[in-house]
């Protein structure tokens, strides 16, 4: 979830060039690299596509730590190799496939803002569901804050010891229910805010 | 290991277009029965369990990749129309930043959903019929998990035959290939063989680490019931005391 953190910082604070087209040109794209990963049966390709999207992620010089998480889906893609009796041809092309998806992705977030791309998402998407992309985004943050604080008390508490798995598990249990209860707690607070503002189902982003 | 967050490209087009065909068609009548006003005034708090469960999904608790979803708790604190919404926006946020893909957010929004429904049904019956919280949230968590993979397990198996071409592509000429329809095959017997053999040792590696995902959100789970119990009982809206 650090990893968050890096994203938003690279999307506001990266200058490169990629950084300044505007979401909505990078958002078609990422429609592009989508179709290329939905239609592109060929090894040669797909890894075409991949080394143009790495050439773009080190030419937006976003720090390498967020390239870990375009590798993260390749857990995922792993089970699928059981599916294929271990063919390498379709280990190749499914983890390509794959690579590709998350890379443009990552790309997209690390050079633009998440207001931006919630307020493109917004022009053909419903109010509603974009507020609460919004809010949630929001709130990540809010219980990231939480969540710091609920490390130290967990870890004053003996924290997590493989040790002893069940005393473990009942601590990470109350530092998730004490999350969820300050969440709550912050939500109430959040919509009376949210309300004494002007509130009314649509948040306005800066620029409108 | 409910459920698998489904990857970008691994799944045919006409599989993932209907997931999210039917996760619009889902959403619609929700929101319909919901209703605006009652949406935009929970929308802070479903924003808050949306982020909980990013929260949850980003904490790592074995070296397998397992974490945590929260979606039965989640769907017990919110109700089983708002967390369809809150599961989908958990799973567009976890795709754009690459856990899971974006062609898939239909489809993994149905299977997380199915949990959180489930969830919160079977909490109510059980907690209905044996009025204990510990028993009641463990059971209810376990067999929603369990037909929440299940579930994942049936989408994968539907996209047999696209992953069939896929391995033999190499034979195939053409660089690109877009397959509207279900690809179907000239030897049936021959292919639905190959298909069980192959779905069979997908589902031997799913379902063990599934059944140890069942256990470690059940337990976790029920904890955070618990430790909710002790602190807000009102937020689990439950009928009579606890046991």
């Amino acid at each position: 979830m650090i990893q968050l953190s890096y994203l938003d910082y690279s999307a506001v604070e990266g200058k490169s060039r990629l950084h300044r087209y505007s979401p909505m040109v990078k958002m078609i794209g990422m429609g592009l690299v989508l179709s290329g990963v939905v239609t592109l049966r060929s090894l040669t390709g797909l890894l075409l596509l991949y080394a143009f999207l790495l050439v773009l992620f080190f030419m937006s010089r976003i720090p390498l730590k967020i390239f870990s998480l375009t590798l993260y889906p390749l857990i995922f893609a792993l089970f699928f190799i059981f599916l294929s009796g271990f063919q390498i041809y379709f280990i190749l092309l499914l983890f390509l496939k794959v690579l590709c998806g998350s890379t443009g992705v990552v790309l997209l977030l690390a050079t633009t803002p998440y207001p931006s791309v919630f307020r493109a998402l917004g022009k053909f998407l419903p109010g509603l569901f974009v507020t609460a992309l919004f809010l949630t985004y929001r709130s990540v943050f809010i219980l990231l804050e939480v969540f710091e604080e609920t490390e130290h008390a967990l870890h004053l508490r003996g924290g997590v010891q493989w040790r002893h798995p069940w005393r473990t598990l009942i601590n990470i249990s109350n530092a998730f229910g004490h999350l969820l209860i300050k969440g709550i707690d912050n939500s109430e607070k959040m919509y009376e805010s949210m309300v004494l503002r002007g509130f009314k189902d649509k948040i306005h982003y800066r620029g409108e | 290991m409910s459920h698998i967050h489904l990857p970008d490209g691994v799944l045919p087009v006409w599989l993932w277009a209907s997931g999210y065909f039917v996760m619009v068609l889902i959403g619609a009548v929700l929101f319909r029965l919901i209703g605006k006003g009652d949406v935009s005034r929970r929308l802070p708090l479903l924003g808050m369990m949306a982020a909980a469960m990013v929260l949850g999904a980003a904490v790592e608790i074995i070296p397998i990749a397992y974490h945590v979803n929260l979606t039965v708790i989640s769907g017990i604190l919110l109700g089983p129309s708002l967390i369809f919404l809150a599961t989908l926006v958990v799973n567009v946020i976890l795709a754009l930043f690459g856990h899971g893909g974006i062609t898939v957010i239909g489809l993994n929004t149905l299977i997380l959903s199915i949990e959180g429904i489930l969830g919160y049904y079977f909490f109510k019956l059980l907690w209905r019929v044996s009025k204990r919280l510990t028993p009641a949230v463990f059971s209810a968590t376990f067999l929603a998990l369990m037909v929440s993979t299940f579930s994942m397990i049936g989408v994968v198996s539907l996209g047999t035959a696209h992953y069939e071409e896929l391995i033999h592509g190499e034979h195939q000429h053409g660089i690109f290939g877009l397959e509207l329809s279900g690809g179907k095959a000239d030897h049936p017997e021959k292919e639905m063989n190959k298909e069980e053999i192959n779905l069979k040792r997908f589902i031997a590696i799913v379902l063990p680490l599934g059944f140890i995902g069942w256990i470690l959100e059940g337990v976790i789970t029920t904890l955070i019931a618990r430790y909710i119990y002790r602190i807000r009982p009102d937020l689990l809206k439950l009928e009579g005391g606890v046991s």
